[in-house]
């Protein structure tokens, strides 16, 4: 019924999954219905693109062309801001999108935008408005969804062969708050399990971070940066009792990728020219497509 | 159909009140220490944080001993007593409510004017606690003393948890099952212990017959509530009602998840015999149904003094400036509290005179609450209230055409709030059969009246049952339609 050509490119599933977190949320954990919020977020990142690619974009391919391949983008951080920035204000709603997209216009160096477009949004709404905020508790830590995010963002990352990013960053984080809360100060380990499975911090190790565009393109390189952001997290958690620390370093690290880059020289990455799937791979997907959603 | 609102009644949602949230109660006696209700009001902005704890321990005053872990040691001036009142002044001005409407006949138009006075019930358990101070232990600094209003007051600090326990034991403190699990990590995240104990000699001076709630303040980038050592003594369920008041907006809970309680709903006319009952059976379902790791919102209002509405409906008179200050939000306060906040003052003063009051409402226990409450400042004004609404009928004759039409929308609505009222509740219909029964509900029309629908609801009740989950279909909608609109767009960019 699935062909492989479906997975060809993983922002698709990446959609899809977004899309049912936030259903989720709305339906099962009972989300405040903010439909009017996403919708700003989407349609503000639909004209902030439209403008973009008429004044900015790549003149030698076709205008249709480029706004239909810009279309995953524009969900993906329109549902990453609709998945974690809350605000009540319109206009911050239409800062947060714009700043997003134009970010990837504007913001770049070699070729690479510099920023995570819903990071960026959500980091300028958050320090520059005080009108918009992240809910790291929206999520609770029910095991389900943390079995979700899992599963899902498995197949996100291994279909663009990032799964080391999401790794180092989690397997760091989780391994200094194991340390701290039951080594250190002795907490009991249901302490720990809360602490790690909310699926603010989730979703951002298998859907934020790991946006190919974003990281370095050297494995040794992306390790090591992801490695530093999970530390220097933790200790923003941990020490300065700061909320939502992840996205926030992740920020402020971006500028350092380009760097990074020119010192680890790898191959650039292209959405596209990912591997195409073995056999076990795609078996593995029909399986799970159809265990999911059938 | 034309509608009054005439009056509105109040309850008291809460109904043992025991201030036990964050520390633990001692005692020598193995009697059983039991806490149900604590309530805690919250003042934040910048790394401040003004706590004040509800104290209504009812015993011999001898046996009251209390021990709160905080984050830094307290200056005296950074301890107070304030005035009880203020937390019923709170609760009553923030409790769940009830509001009714009148309908008017269409036939004569004419409706029924009544007031009737908010209804407070409250019932108090009796706790037993003993201790006394006695020689300190070297493991255990005691890092300051203070005489604070009718309480003894002592800060200590230690290396490690045994010491700590030891020096409680010695000192006539008997030591909960489970507290040493979590003293050891608050040792080692550098909290200072707060241990009160109460002076018998200025007691008697104040001539009171109750103990006057503490209020301590400090600065600490930590926003949070220690629970886990009140879980120590406490079985089963408890629940804690947090009033908090900062300048920005809602405050929020960041390690577990925030819900809005159930509001705005229309119920049967009875329920007003009991709204008690029935606001503590929501309660508990939603809490069910939430999956019990939840905070609930029942009140986010701007309480600023320059802001005229401080409720609509108001059920109670709202907290003025005076009583706000009490609460302990000093940037109300003039140049006399100066002196109460710290001295290297580090909080940040825009000036602004904003007041956002949030309650929240908790019931935790040691498997569903496994941390301490963490909380965030968001800058949410949304205002948000539970209210629940009941309508009289109208009396009188309905002979006239829109008087038949009247009472055929009456069965239908009236069917429609039982049925809310047991998806609300969780509970059976026929458990409220009584209610119906035995109250007169104002309707003299047979056919409308609760008795008569209740039979005539069992029999529809597979509609019902849509009825409860009728989030159910819409999120399998939703889903379908997003799954299309995937499968679509995979088509349009050709990849399917």
């Amino acid at each position: 019924m699935f062909s492989t050509a479906l997975f060809k490119d993983a922002r698709y599933f990446q959609i899809i999954f977004q899309s049912i977190f936030l259903s989720y949320g709305i339906y099962f954990l009972h989300w405040k219905n903010e439909s009017w919020l996403y919708f700003t977020y989407f349609f503000t990142s639909l004209a902030t693109q439209f403008t973009a690619e008429f004044f900015l974009g790549k003149r030698n391919i076709p205008f249709s062309n480029r706004l239909k391949n810009g279309i995953p983008s524009i969900l993906i951080s329109s549902f990453g801001l609709s998945l974690l920035l809350k605000t009540n204000l319109w206009w911050v709603a239409v800062l947060a999108a714009s700043v997003s997209i134009l970010s990837k216009y504007i913001l770049r160096i070699n070729g690479k935008h510099v920023f995570n477009p819903s990071a960026l949004g959500i980091v300028v709404a958050v320090l520059f408005t005080g009108n918009a905020w992240i809910s790291p508790g929206q999520w609770g830590s029910g095991a389900v969804l943390m079995f979700g995010v899992f599963t899902f963002g498995f197949i996100v990352t291994t279909r663009v062969q990032k799964l080391d990013v999401s790794l180092a960053f989690l397997g760091t984080f989780a391994s200094l708050i194991f340390l701290r809360q039951i080594i250190y100060l002795g907490w009991p380990m249901d302490y720990f399990v809360q602490s790690v499975s909310t699926g603010s911090l989730l979703l951002f190790s298998f859907f934020m971070i790991t946006d190919p565009k974003t990281i370095p393109d050297h494995r040794l390189a992306r390790i090591l940066w992801c490695i530093a952001i999970a530390a220097v997290s933790f200790y923003l958690t941990a020490f300065k009792f700061m909320n939502g620390a992840p996205i926030l370093v992740l920020v402020f690290a971006q500028p350092l990728v380009p760097l990074l880059d020119k010192f680890f020289k790898a191959r650039k990455f292209e959405w596209t020219k990912s591997k195409p799937y073995t056999q076990e791979e795609n078996n593995f997907m029909q399986v799970i497509y159809s265990k999911s959603y059938m | 159909m034309k509608k009054k609102l005439l009056i509105i009644g109040t309850i008291m949602a809460i109904a043992p009140i025991l201030f036990s949230f964050c520390g633990f109660y001692v005692s020598k006696a193995d009697g059983t220490l039991k806490n149900k209700t604590s309530q805690v009001i919250l003042v934040r902005d910048g790394n401040k944080t003004v706590i004040t704890m509800y104290n209504d321990f009812k015993g011999d005053s001898k046996d009251f001993a209390m021990v709160v872990p905080v984050p830094v040691v307290l200056r005296k001036d950074d301890i107070k007593v304030v005035e009880q009142s203020i937390f019923q002044r709170l609760n009553d001005y923030s409790a769940p409510r009830l509001v009714e409407y009148w309908d008017e006949n269409p036939c004569n138009g004419y409706g029924k004017d009544e007031m009737k006075a908010p209804m407070a019930d409250k019932s108090m358990n009796e706790v037993v606690v003993t201790s006394a101070y006695g020689v300190k232990r070297s493991t255990v600094k005691v890092e300051a003393r203070y005489l604070v209003g009718e309480y003894d007051i002592l800060i200590l600090s230690a290396k490690e948890s045994s010491g700590l326990k030891t020096w409680l034991i010695e000192n006539g403190y008997k030591i909960p099952e489970g507290a040493e699990e979590v003293l050891e990590p608050y040792i080692k995240s550098n909290l200072k212990f707060f241990v009160v104990k109460v002076n018998e000699k200025e007691k008697l001076k104040l001539n009171n017959n109750f103990l006057r709630p503490i209020q301590i303040s400090f600065n600490s980038p930590k926003f949070m509530l220690p629970i886990r050592l009140g879980m120590a003594n406490a079985d089963g369920d408890q629940d804690l009602i947090v009033y908090a008041f900062t300048r920005n907006g809602r405050i929020e809970s960041t390690n577990y998840r925030n819900v809005e309680i159930a509001s705005n709903k229309n119920i049967p006319l009875f329920v007003q015999k009991n709204f008690r009952a029935f606001y503590g059976n929501l309660f508990t379902n939603q809490w069910n149904r939430e999956d019990k790791s939840v905070a609930f919102l029942e009140y986010a209002w701007d309480v600023s003094p320059q802001n005229y509405y401080h409720c609509d409906p108001c059920i109670a008179t709202a907290p003025s400036e005076q009583d706000l200050v009490q609460s302990g939000v000093w940037w109300l306060a003039g140049k006399d509290w100066s002196d109460y906040s710290d001295v290297d003052n580090d909080e940040p003063d825009n000036g602004s005179k904003n007041v956002h009051f949030t309650r929240l409402h908790f019931r935790y226990n040691r498997k569903s609450f496994a941390q301490d409450l963490m909380f965030q400042v968001t800058p949410n004004k949304e205002t948000f209230q539970a209210r629940y609404v009941i309508t009289h009928p109208a009396t009188g004759d309905f002979n006239c055409a829109a008087g038949k039409k009247y009472l055929q929308d009456l069965k239908a609505r009236r069917k429609k709030e039982l049925m809310e009222l047991t998806a609300l509740t969780g509970t059976n219909i026929n458990n409220w059969q009584d209610e119906a029964l035995a109250k007169n509900d104002e309707e003299t029309n047979v056919a409308a009246q609760y008795a008569t629908l209740i039979p005539q609801l069992k029999e529809d009740s597979d509609s019902n049952r849509e009825n409860s989950k009728e989030n159910m279909p819409v999120g399998i909608v939703l889903f379908a339609a997003v799954m299309l609109g995937g499968a679509g767009l995979m088509r349009w960019k050709g990849l399917i």
